[in-house]
């Protein structure tokens, strides 16, 4: 396990605090899907979520931005704070949160529109931009930040299906980051891609560090290991262990974790 | 291969174990055999299936090209100046002027060597009211007094069933449309070589006629008629049908209220269509008062029998827009209507055209609500003259039009009604082939 952890990332010693998850339920209907999740997430931190298949991972990082909201059976008890503010208070509009909480998906789904409408949409329905100057300048910083820019810049107008999907996934992150986000909601975002668009992705997270508090759901130990600080252990609805990245892997206090990480269960 | 099959038999000692790949295995052949046999069972039925449409397509043509042309008499007339002033001197000019034709015509059949004896009345019988036609031609056109003028009268739909073959002389019962002694007349002019046949455009462009006239019946009103009743269900049922889709699919609660509508649309789609005529007269003649036959209330039915088609197949296409498209919209921050409009609408819009036009197609077939409604045995003699016309003033429509005919005891109307039945096929065609189209140029859009 030593080996993997190839950075030593030093955490900061103050850290804010950005999500702050109390006693959060989830039910799928009748199924009892998040258990009592307490977790307290930092700003300008990637942390990371990992377990099996269906123990609720992703279904707490949907949570983050309401995105259970579209769901119809999916109902959510507890509290969830960003900056102290409940975001499933009755006065939160989620279409306002999710401008906030960005979020990058499993399966690259870029807009069948062009690579610029791509980025460019969310900048323009939340009147981020007041002239295509402005729109062109936060394209263009989006597609950079997401290491795209160089490979796109000469076909803005092609179709944004049309890139490879280590570069459509890029490609919606730049879509993620153009609002501006505060968080960073990223699930699976490498479970598409081949190794080299997957580093390329992981070094594009460790750089997003700097702006965002991001978190991500993976099923790869390894890349968990590789680009977060804090990692999250959950397993059938309930958080088993929550701590830095190299305590969990190196000396994890649940047995459970520790069976999990040395491939015992999951 | 003889390499392979010599030593497979070496490579492998117990066949239960090591069967050859290069032989087939008992099972494996029962298998393709299945295999084949259900290939002939589709190769059959696409067969019977194309055998009956060609046969169709046959038919129709055989029976509805004749709708199309009509027999007419070439014949080369010159009236001279004092013919004229003779004629208009009468009292009965149009007469007159049958009784001049009449004149010229035996004179030229007896140049040729023919003899018959006719009057008026067997040239009105058998060309139509040619001395009124004449009349009106050289006053028009005095210029052409004393000049000889090419004729090209239509003649009557007995005459070329006569020619056709399709009526023979003991057939003819009734004087009132032709006796005996015309035929004679016919075959002369067969014998100068006058009869010849042409294009009837007024079958395209003319209006329908009473049940004494099967050859001057037109079709052009009722495909006016039915372009109204159109007019009406496009503007009616695509909106609302796509708004009540968009609405069920993306934005309505899913409980048992939305599942009862559902389940009532979808069948409401499978409702007989006359069962939507009777409401339609109950509602839009019986209580709204509006006109009977009139291609609005037409429209308006159709419009409440395409209205299924149209949410069922927005809502199929809407459900086909894959989920990450929302979840990317939504994602970004965009409202469930951004989403929707900005995202999955333009994605769904081949299916919702595509299906549009199928209920557009249905309902231009469509004439059992007609018949409710008064559109079917309406005899369509005028245009409308403008939009409020063509909406409020009876008129007759394609499907209904060819039922009037097919109706009527004349045997003359039936070749009319088959060839109605090709103008119907030729405009399904075109609908079909435009839905084509948009289809394909929405989705280049990827």
């Amino acid at each position: 396990m030593e080996d993997m952890i190839h950075v030593d990332r030093a955490m900061s010693t103050q850290q804010d605090i950005k999500i702050s998850a109390r006693k959060v339920q989830v039910y799928y209907g009748d199924t009892h899907a998040i258990k009592d999740v307490d977790v307290d997430i930092d700003d300008k931190t990637v942390t990371a979520f990992i377990g099996p298949s269906g123990c609720g991972k992703s279904t707490f990082l949907r949570c983050i931005n309401r995105m259970n909201d579209t769901i119809d059976v999916a109902r959510v008890e507890g509290d969830i704070l960003i900056d102290n503010e409940d975001i499933y208070d009755a006065k939160v509009d989620p279409v306002q949160l999710r401008a906030k909480v960005g979020m990058v998906f499993q399966k690259p789904n870029p807009f069948p529109k062009s690579i610029y409408d791509n980025v460019a949409y969310g900048p323009k329905i939340h009147g981020l931009a007041r002239n295509k100057a402005e729109l062109d300048e936060i394209v263009e910083r989006s597609l950079s930040k997401a290491a795209l820019w160089d490979e796109v810049k000469d076909r803005l107008d092609a179709p944004g299906t049309g890139l490879s999907g280590g570069q459509q996934q890029r490609l919606c992150i730049a879509r993620a980051i153009a609002t501006a986000p505060e968080v960073l909601l990223m699930d699976e975002p490498c479970s598409a891609l081949d190794p080299i668009a997957t580093a390329q992705v992981e070094d594009l997270i460790d750089e997003l560090r700097q702006s965002f508090s991001v978190v991500i759901v993976t099923h790869s130990m390894q890349q968990a290991a590789r680009v977060s600080q804090k990692t999250a252990f959950f397993h059938l609805g309930n958080l088993v262990e929550y701590d830095a990245t190299d305590k969990i892997f190196t000396n994890p206090q649940d047995p459970r974790t520790e069976s999990y990480i040395s491939g015992r269960i999951g | 291969m003889t390499d392979a099959t010599s030593s497979a038999p070496a490579a492998a000692p117990s066949p239960a174990q090591h069967a050859s790949l290069l032989s087939e295995s008992p099972r494996m052949k029962k298998r393709n055999a299945a295999e084949t046999r259900f290939k002939m069972y589709g190769v059959i039925a696409i067969s019977i299936g194309l055998a009956f449409l060609v046969f169709l397509a046959y038919s129709i043509l055989r029976n509805g090209i004749p709708a199309f042309t009509q027999t007419v008499v070439n014949v080369e007339f010159t009236l001279t100046q004092e013919q004229f002033d003779d004629a208009e001197s009468k009292l009965l000019k149009t007469a007159a002027y049958t009784d001049i034709f009449v004149e010229g015509v035996t004179a030229q059949f007896q140049e040729k060597g023919l003899n018959v004896e006719f009057d008026g009345d067997t040239i009105e019988r058998l060309l139509g009211k040619v001395g009124g036609d004449l009349r009106t031609f050289y006053r028009e056109n005095p210029d052409q007094i004393g000049q000889p003028v090419q004729l090209q009268l239509p003649a009557a739909s007995r005459v070329e069933r006569y020619l056709q073959g399709r009526l023979t002389r003991d057939m003819v019962v009734d004087g009132r449309f032709l006796e005996v002694a015309d035929l004679d007349v016919v075959d002369v002019m067969v014998d100068a070589g006058i009869i010849g046949s042409a294009f009837d455009w007024n079958f395209i462009t003319g209006t329908d006629t009473g049940v004494d006239n099967p050859g001057g019946a037109g079709i052009g009103a009722s495909v006016i008629g039915s372009f109204f009743m159109m007019l009406v269900v496009l503007l009616l049922s695509l909106p609302i049908g796509v708004a009540a889709s968009i609405y069920l699919e993306e934005f309505a609660p899913k409980n048992k209220f939305t599942d009862l509508i559902e389940v009532n649309i979808s069948n409401l789609a499978a409702v007989p269509s006359i069962v939507f005529g009777i409401l339609g007269l109950a509602v839009f003649i019986q209580f709204a008062h509006l006109p009977q036959s009139a291609p609005l209330v037409g429209g308006l039915v159709l419009t409440l029998m395409t209205l299924p088609t149209i949410v069922i197949s927005t809502r199929a296409s809407l459900k086909s827009v894959p989920p990450s498209i929302r979840d990317a919209a939504l994602g970004v921050g965009a409202s469930k209507m951004q989403a929707v409009f900005h995202h999955v609408l333009p994605l769904a819009m081949p299916g919702i055209l595509t299906g549009t036009i199928i209920g557009l197609a249905q309902a231009l077939g469509e004439t059992a609500p007609l018949l409710l409604i008064g559109m079917v045995g309406y005899v369509a003699r005028e245009y409308p003259d403008g939009l409020t016309s063509g909406l409020l003033d009876p008129n007759s429509a394609m499907p209904a039009q060819i039922y009037t005919w097919a109706a009527r005891s004349d045997e003359a109307f039936f070749e009319k009604a088959w060839g109605g039945i090709i103008i119907l096929l030729i405009f399904l065609l075109t609908m079909n082939i435009i839905a084509i189209i948009l289809r394909r140029r929405f989705e280049r859009r990827w």
